[in-house]
């Protein structure tokens, strides 16, 4: 029982270290110097304690600091109640998503099982999606109770983009389910062990669709039309300042990080090198004793996922950064259109292979 | 359209008349299908962006030797841009090596001034030279047009590369004096030397 309990708290205050204390405030650097390197600029480079720079990584904390001492504005008209509590929606939904995604296989130690792992829902997936469509809740709450016509109309946007695209990753799950059979994260992660196994080369066609969902889902670039700044000021956040502002941010700088760990874990072998299975790895490092190898290969195989994960951070950044956004009837083409067909096409074609085995 | 047409017998400026007409838009340009499939044209556009983003990082840890930089920002305060000749800066007054202004208070750039930025107090010297006993300039008013260092005969006045500290809290602080606009004539020679090679009174 304490075994228990203890282990659960250092997963929870790992995945919290990582995701809030990490993740998130290094996102808003990595997305202003990584779009500067991309553009040939330098980037946030200013802000330096005793004439120190570190490339920029102060920058963080003095936003922190500027976001901290500014003031909290609620607009005249507003709905308070909903306009304070919309921030908390929409974040919240991102750090939970976290809980159900494996970032390691499961190690003896100490004579303890150890699955690394904070919740192991055998409906995993599903939870993944009933969050993230709850998270669609904090941008339309967020802008209808700004009480301003561009957080109205980002609401409103982001209300029909998330739905739309919500249904097109739902039925592009359904690929996925069929060829692993199951809707546990771990165990669809721990049966990617063979590397021709992994996702990618099972559903290639769902992988690109997910992706672009994921992207579309966050509501960032090239579908940030619920925010566009080029139109709605700052979409549904335009009335929010200080810390609520960056709660927003927050949210989806963490589903940046979830939209990672989901691809990793679905299409790209979790927390699997290629072609190493964790048995090899605990023969590898049986040197340090069994306890020594579990915690051995407990470190390789989260680097190793923190890694991909890092890897689809960068490229969702690249994607951002590269592409130039919808206009708003174009995003609701391709969600529909384009690829409504081409999932159920998939689906199809999936099941076509999954009978002729 | 038809009015430029009409008046395409003077071309302008040397401009050919074809390059003045209005680009026509290219509405409804048909997409080869690998346009249409999108993802390609996605990975062509994210190995360029890739492309500038490693070897921007690259040469970010490790700058590479001898070849330029491909991020060319300019850290202001720590670095500054050499610049042209042909940037006007702000006016200063031209002195010769005693120390004297080569000024001869002839009132041409106070007058010329379009701004009447320009307030100059004409004097005798012993033997008969004539100087500016106070040539005050109000950088508040300047324009930066360069009509003064034009007009001026004694290329005593010319527009300086100097851009900074040109904006003040306080108005008062930039009326500018004679002694605070002399500059030593080695300071200004680039100028000079490109000034008599625009302006018609050195060139004719």
């Amino acid at each position: 029982m304490v075994a228990e309990l203890t282990e659960s708290i250092v997963k929870i205050l790992f995945i919290f270290g990582v995701n809030i204390g990490f993740f998130s405030p290094i996102l808003g650097w990595v997305e202003r110097k990584q779009s500067a390197l991309m553009q040939d600029r330098v980037g946030a480079n200013r802000a330096d304690i005793c004439g120190f720079t570190i490339i920029g990584l102060f920058h963080p904390i003095a936003d922190a600091i500027k976001v901290l001492t500014k003031e909290d504005f609620i607009p005249d008209g507003a709905d308070r109640l909903i306009h304070t509590i919309a921030p908390f929606i929409s974040l919240t939904p991102a750090i939970i998503a976290f809980a159900v995604i494996p970032f390691g296989g499961q190690y003896d130690l100490f004579g303890h099982r150890v699955n690394l792992i904070i919740a192991d829902l055998d409906v995993g997936l599903l939870f993944i999606f009933a969050f993230a469509s709850l998270a669609s809740f904090g941008a339309v709450l967020g802008g209808w109770a700004s009480n301003n016509n561009w957080s109205f109309l980002g609401g409103l946007r982001a209300s029909a983009q998330m739905l739309s695209y919500e249904v097109v990753m739902g039925l592009n799950i359904i690929g996925v389910i069929m060829v692993y059979g199951t809707l546990r994260l771990s165990e669809i992660g721990a049966m990617q062990v063979d590397f021709f196994n992994w996702g990618i080369f099972l559903q290639p066609v769902g992988f690109v669709l997910f992706f672009t969902c994921a992207i579309a889902e966050n509501k960032r670039a090239p579908f940030d039309v619920a925010e566009a700044e080029s139109e709605l000021v700052a979409g549904y956040f335009t009335e929010y300042s200080g810390m609520k502002f960056v709660m927003f941010w927050m949210g989806e700088f963490l589903e940046i990080v979830t939209i990672g760990g989901l691809v990793t874990t679905m299409f790209f072998g979790a927390w699997h090198l290629p072609f190493v299975s964790d048995l090899m790895l605990l023969d590898f490092f049986s040197f340090a004793g069994p306890n020594g190898a579990s915690i051995l290969a407990i470190l390789v195989n989260i680097t190793t996922f923190f890694a991909k994960v890092i890897f689809f951070i960068w490229l969702q950044m690249t994607i951002r950064w590269t592409l130039p956004r919808f206009r708003y009837d174009q995003v609701m083409r391709l969600g529909w259109k384009m690829f409504l067909p081409i999932v159920l096409i998939n689906i199809f074609i999936t099941g076509l292979v999954l009978l002729a085995k | 359209m038809a009015d430029l047409d009409s008046t395409n017998k003077y071309p302008v400026m040397g401009i050919s008349i074809e390059k003045l007409k209005p680009k026509r838009v290219r509405k409804n340009i048909e997409l080869t299908l690998w346009e249409r499939l999108y993802i390609f044209e996605i990975v062509r556009g994210m190995t360029i962006t890739t492309k500038h983003f490693v070897v921007n990082m690259f040469g970010f840890i490790l700058p590479p030797k001898g070849k330029k930089r491909a991020i060319i920002t300019v850290y202001y305060p720590e670095e500054k841009v050499t610049l042209p000749p042909a940037y006007r800066g702000r006016p200063v007054l031209v002195m010769r090596e005693n120390g004297t202004e080569k000024c001869v208070a002839c009132g041409l750039c106070e007058s010329i001034c379009p701004a009447s930025a320009i307030s100059i107090i004409a004097e005798e010297r012993e033997n008969g030279e004539r100087y500016p006993s106070s040539y005050s300039l109000d950088m508040s008013r300047c324009v930066y047009c360069g009509f003064c260092e034009e007009v001026c005969p004694k290329e005593a006045v010319v527009m300086s590369a100097e851009y900074e500290g040109l904006a003040k809290r306080d108005r008062n602080s930039l009326h500018y004096t004679k002694e605070m606009l002399l500059r030593p004539e080695k300071s200004v020679k680039d100028r000079l030397e490109y000034i008599r090679g625009i302006y018609s009174k050195c060139n004719y």
